[in-house]
């Protein structure tokens, strides 16, 4: 009798708690602790914009594997920038620089997990993404976007009951893009993707790394980089906006990119670079 | 002793169903449904022009409670408008609307709700994420001021049910310049505006969110109240386009006159009689 009480109470007890369980629907302790304000490492000894394998330099010290239509759009860009010119880089618009460059974070970088959605936040012109965890099949009529799409899977790598990993494929990705400030090329289309395993590195849990492999046409095969964010210390991150049209001096007119002075007036930004066809206005 | 027992055998059970000290979790049965897409809702027999107070048509007849002295500048605006230039609407200078325009819901909204802070996500011009921190933290000393300002929240429980039905919000540290909408309501240029927002949805339909919005402001005479409201879309997972302002923008600001560029791409006057850009840094105009 007794002992038929005790295994009634214990029913009744758990029952009581698995009510309250059943309430808790986001176990946050499911997922890993990507909380806070994260940016990119610095590497000694590389100085200027980064390039798109952080470890190396930009432009040929890439040694991206690029098709020879693409190297030649490099060069041409790059000569173009040693001029003074903008190149193959259109982000100086204020255009997002689009996947994958946005995950070389220029500004602070926020990882925002919830069970269908992660959010990925760059304080950088329009860097921002959704990578929807909710099982979903790609969109039949998926709108192209810098961002692209991207759909993600949480992994449980060590088999300790809690994810480590986020698997994300992204695609409907549309151009003009560029691996970085070089310009160096992607030729956007309907095959173009980008995928990614992101993770904390498991000898220090304030660095993640992201293992991300570029398809796209302007290369000869598949090239992934691994890169590197730290932790920001701070448990309460100062998250300073980052408006590119704010003191933005860049001016573009029919393509061609200008220059606003100090004074507000416009000027060339190459030698012997001609002015603005004004051809609407009554000269005088 | 059988009593004796059974309490223990009831705080074993309990032990063994209670997660472990340090592991979170989000009870979000206590908070409102907000995921989805959320759009501006049409206010029956109004034109959807969007504009700060739903209500009420745009332009003038907002009737926006403003000081003799941006009256003014409101009329200035207007005129401006009519002409084809912007005003100091900021927008087609690609320059976010900020607080509390961006509310009004340009382009679709998405609210993200976690224990300690609610995101609330507009792409346009911007790619804005207002955070809205529900923590219980006190304002900061020292904050950067910006076009979304910084936002404290807290989760109230109206109707005494055990969830929380309404988020109010207070906003300050924003910067400018900033316009109630695209109809040139300017807001003031000390940017010492503190804006109170509840966020609710409707008891009557859960896919109609409303936010009660009053905006306090030097430009005005007293505080102006408004009702904004939002639908959520059907589609479960829509479709979140981006919005590139350099891409939609037809205009071209150079020093302080504001430009347009036709449909190739070349620069045209904004209004009657405007003049071209200086030249005077190109050396074949010398």
């Amino acid at each position: 009798m007794i002992y038929r009480n005790l295994i009634g109470t214990v029913a009744f007890a758990v029952g009581l708690t698995m009510a309250v369980v059943d309430a808790w629907a986001f176990d946050q302790a499911k997922y890993p602790d990507w909380a806070g304000a994260w940016r990119r490492v610095p590497v000694p000894g590389i100085t200027g914009a980064p390039g798109y394998d952080q470890t190396k330099r930009l432009g040929p010290p890439q040694q991206a594997p690029l098709t020879p239509e693409a190297e030649a759009v490099l060069k041409a860009s790059m000569a173009d920038q040693a001029k003074g010119g903008q190149g193959n880089y259109p982000t100086y618009t204020c255009i997002s620089p689009g996947m994958p460059r946005v995950m070389t974070p220029y500004g602070a970088m926020e990882f925002v997990i919830t069970p269908d959605t992660t959010h990925i936040f760059v304080e950088h012109v329009h860097d921002s993404r959704r990578i929807f965890t909710d099982g979903r099949d790609w969109p039949k009529d998926m709108h192209l976007t810098l961002q692209g799409y991207s759909i993600g899977k949480w992994i449980d790598t060590d088999g300790d009951g809690r994810f480590d990993t986020l698997e994300v494929e992204t695609r409907g990705l549309r151009g003009p893009r560029a691996f970085d400030a070089s310009g160096m090329p992607m030729f956007s289309d309907p095959d173009s993707r980008v995928l990614e395993r992101i993770s904390l590195d498991k000898s220090n849990p304030n660095v993640m790394l992201n293992e991300i492999t570029t398809i796209d046409k302007a290369l000869t095969r598949p090239w992934t980089v691994t890169k590197k964010y730290s932790r920001d210390p701070k448990e309460k991150p100062d998250w300073a906006e980052d408006n590119c049209a704010e003191g933005n001096g860049h001016v573009e007119i029919r393509g061609k990119a200008y220059f606003l002075s100090g004074d507000g007036n416009l000027m060339p930004t190459s030698k012997g670079e001609p002015p603005p066809d004004l051809r609407f206005f009554k000269q005088k | 002793m059988h009593h004796a027992s059974t309490i223990a055998t009831i705080a074993l059970a309990a032990a063994l169903c209670t997660p472990s000290a340090g592991v979170q979790a989000f009870d979000d049965a206590q908070y409102p449904d907000l995921r989805g897409q959320w759009t501006r809702a049409a206010v029956p027999g109004t034109v959807d022009e969007p504009r700060f107070d739903p209500s009420k048509p745009p332009g003038r007849g907002q009737q926006a409670p403003l000081t003799p002295e941006y009256q003014a500048i409101f009329e200035a605006n207007l005129r401006e408008r009519e002409a084809g230039v912007p005003g100091t609407w900021p927008g087609p200078s690609c320059l976010p609307p900020g607080m509390p325009a961006q509310m009004t819901a340009y382009r679709p909204l998405e609210f993200i709700v976690l224990p300690n802070i609610t995101y609330i996500r507009i792409d346009y011009i911007r790619d804005t994420r207002r955070r809205i921190y529900t923590d219980g933290r006190d304002w900061p000393k020292q904050v950067e001021d910006g076009f979304d300002g910084y936002s404290i929240g807290k989760w109230i429980d109206e109707d005494k049910d055990g969830k929380y039905d309404v988020l109010e919000v207070e906003t300050r540290h924003l910067k400018g310049p900033r316009n109630f909408d695209l109809g040139g309501t300017p807001l003031h240029e000390d940017n010492e505006t503190v804006i109170k927002e509840r966020i609710f949805l409707d008891k009557a339909d859960k896919n109609l969110l409303h936010d009660e919005m009053t905006v306090y402001d030097h430009a005005l005479t007293r505080p102006w109240t408004v009702m904004k409201s939002y639908r959520r879309a059907a589609d479960t997972k829509p479709q979140w386009d981006e919005y590139m302002c350099a891409w939609e923008s037809k205009t071209v600001r150079i020093g302080d006159e504001t430009y347009l560029l036709d449909k190739d791409g070349f620069l045209a006057p904004a209004k009657k009689d405007q003049a071209p850009p200086s030249l005077k840094y190109f050396p074949t105009q010398r």
